[in-house]
């Protein structure tokens, strides 16, 4: 250690000078430490609350609670099948829509927009994650539902209704409300994180390998299709569960439109719930110790399928920067 | 293999780039392949890289551009098959006529003009695919061809780049598992593939290691019996042992153009002479 920023106590004892650095030193390295365990203690203390709030449930219940679809407060009799149906289904339509958005936007703002019209579109689409999920909902529910019913609903029940198979999936009444109403709120909520992660992912492609590429005479969707997308697919699915991550935790939102129904139907036009939409609506009203728990175990079944694709998500994106 | 060849300095005394000078070829009878007529290049941000620049690549010969960094060789090179279209905002203006047509026109279908003028970059760019994917995906851009017909290219285009030998057992693995100089002339072996007329080279061997170097400058003078070459190369040997004329660049303007040995024995500017015996550069 040097002498020379000590002062002048430094020049008449230096081992004192020293010892109040060390001091120092010890101060700051416990108090980063600190700051540190912080966040391990309190995802621990969550993840231990929520199991041990949910202790009667999984008592009364048993592993029967996953694949039970009647939820009756009044029996109490819990099932969390439909939540759980609905939080896949929901976030199975906002991937399928998301995604080749995503990477058609993204494949815009790296190769074929124009120089000056790059940030304001960009920054347009980082302003769509900025918005607050309550007015998603409230446009949801007051706009696009209403739209749904009057003209996308009907449209697909009389084309796609008839059809063997998929028919299934577009059967029953436009409600407006519903698992593809809220399947799309979530893709346009999910959209703009998917869009700047695949963004930066293609950017991460080497320069000379994109010329080289061009070089040997292909066109831009080539460029895309053969080089840039292989060769940043790990970064490119880390980015889709970062979005499916998001999807499958969003509340507010998903309650505004989904109906709230605790059943399982193949039509996506039905009515429905998810988990997250389930404990914000019924957690008021939840008397009793065995509905309130119930209610718990439905919120420790999300974070642990939240926690593991965000897991796999950070993982993967990891292994494309060290490429 | 010739020791001359593995020593990778670029400033050594002129007579020991005398002692590397390639055979004279008799050359200047071969037809002109590509002209350059007053062409002037201006970056993006104003930067005047090149200044009115004229010259005739042959065919079948190979010429080396040699010049100070940033004197505009690699700039010139990049024009000619436009990949500087990328960017936008530059500017080119003249002409470049490939077999006396303008391919700087506007109206040039320029995924089969880079069919025509191949490019091989400073560092090898294989493609995220396995090394006979490698090279059958640029012929597939062009050509229909069946499976056997396709191998029998694919070998065909690896044997060119005297890399046949060393990847036939491997040739679906991924191209990302050759060493560097292998990579690289995967890449020459790519560039092939497509039967260029041209071939473009910017600093070839830059990133490789001596071995690799000569074995790429090997290839290069065979590939200079059935191509039209243009090299830029930082390393004045390189230039004499694989080049039959050399072009000197310095500011964007061509000093010097003439046959190599002329340009290493008796350069006729000043310029070129401190700069191919190593008194700046």
């Amino acid at each position: 250690m040097t002498m020379t920023t000590m002062g002048p106590d430094a020049a008449r004892d230096p081992n004192a000078a020293t010892r109040r650095l060390q001091r120092q030193d010890r101060v700051f390295f416990w108090l980063a430490w600190g700051s540190a365990t912080l966040v391990v203690v309190v995802l621990l203390g969550i993840l231990f609350s929520l199991v041990w709030e949910s202790i009667p449930a999984v008592r009364t219940f048993g592993l029967s609670f996953l694949w039970t679809e009647r939820w009756s407060p009044a029996k109490e009799i819990f099932g969390a099948l439909a939540p759980i149906y609905g939080t896949i289904v929901t976030s199975v339509i906002a991937m399928v829509i998301a995604i080749p958005l995503s990477f058609g936007i993204a494949i815009f703002l790296t190769e074929i927009c124009p120089k000056p019209l790059r940030r304001p579109i960009g920054t347009a689409i980082e302003l769509l994650a900025g918005i607050p999920s309550i007015i998603y909902g409230l446009w949801g529910f007051f706009v696009l539902a209403p739209l749904m019913q009057q003209f996308v609903q009907p449209f697909l029940i009389d084309v796609l209704g008839p059809l063997p198979i998929v028919g299934a999936l577009f059967s029953g009444a436009p409600y407006g409300i519903g698992m593809l109403t809220a399947g799309l709120v979530l893709a346009i909520m999910i959209l703009p994180f998917i869009t700047s992660v695949t963004r930066d992912v293609f950017q991460t492609v080497p320069v000379m390998l994109r010329e080289s590429a061009y070089g040997m005479g292909m066109t831009t969707w080539e460029v895309m299709r053969h080089i840039v997308i292989p060769y940043t697919r790990l970064g490119l699915v880390g980015g889709v569960m970062l979005g499916l991550g998001r999807a499958l935790g969003e509340t507010m939102a998903v309650t505004f439109v989904i109906g709230n129904a605790h059943r399982v139907k193949a039509s996506l036009m039905a009515p429905g719930t998810t988990i997250s939409a389930s404990i914000a609506n019924e957690f008021a009203e939840a008397s009793g110790k065995l509905y309130s728990a119930s209610l718990v175990e439905l919120g420790l079944i999300l974070f642990v399928i939240s926690f593991t694709v965000l897991a796999l998500a950070k993982w993967l994106i990891g292994r494309t920067e060290s490429y | 293999m010739d020791t001359t060849h593995m020593n990778d300095l670029a400033d050594r005394p002129v007579t020991d780039t005398l002692s590397s000078l390639k055979p004279r070829r008799m050359v200047e009878d071969r037809p002109v392949k590509l002209e350059v007529k007053s062409l002037n290049f201006h970056y993006a941000n104003g930067h005047h890289a090149l200044k009115d620049i004229n010259l005739k690549l042959h065919d079948k010969t190979v010429t080396a551009f040699i010049g100070p960094s940033g004197c505009g060789k690699s700039t010139l090179l990049r024009t000619l098959n436009r990949i500087c279209d990328l960017y936008p905002g530059q500017k080119t203006e003249g002409e470049v006529l490939l077999d006396g047509r303008n391919i700087l026109s506007p109206k040039e279908d320029l995924n089969l003009l880079r069919a025509k003028v191949g490019m091989v970059f400073q560092k090898p760019t294989p493609f995220p695919m396995s090394i006979y994917e490698n090279i059958a995906f640029g012929i597939r851009l062009y050509e229909k061809l069946s499976k056997s017909e396709m191998n029998d290219r694919v070998e065909a285009a690896l044997r060119e780049a005297a890399l046949w030998d060393e990847v036939k057992d491997k040739i679906h693995q991924s191209g990302l598992g050759l060493s560097g100089g292998q990579q690289q002339r995967l890449c020459i072996a790519r560039a092939v593939a497509v039967k260029p007329e041209v071939l473009l080279m910017d600093e070839p061997a830059s990133a490789l290691d001596p071995i690799s170097t000569a074995k790429i400058e090997d290839l290069i003078t065979r590939l200079a019996d059935d191509y039209c070459i243009a090299i830029v190369t930082h390393n004045m040997q390189q230039a004499a042992r694989t080049s039959d004329y050399t072009a000197f660049m310095y500011l964007g303007e061509i000093v010097e153009f003439d046959r190599t040995e002329q340009i290493f024995t008796a350069p006729s500017n000043q310029k070129t002479n401190d700069y191919v015996t190593g008194r700046f550069g």
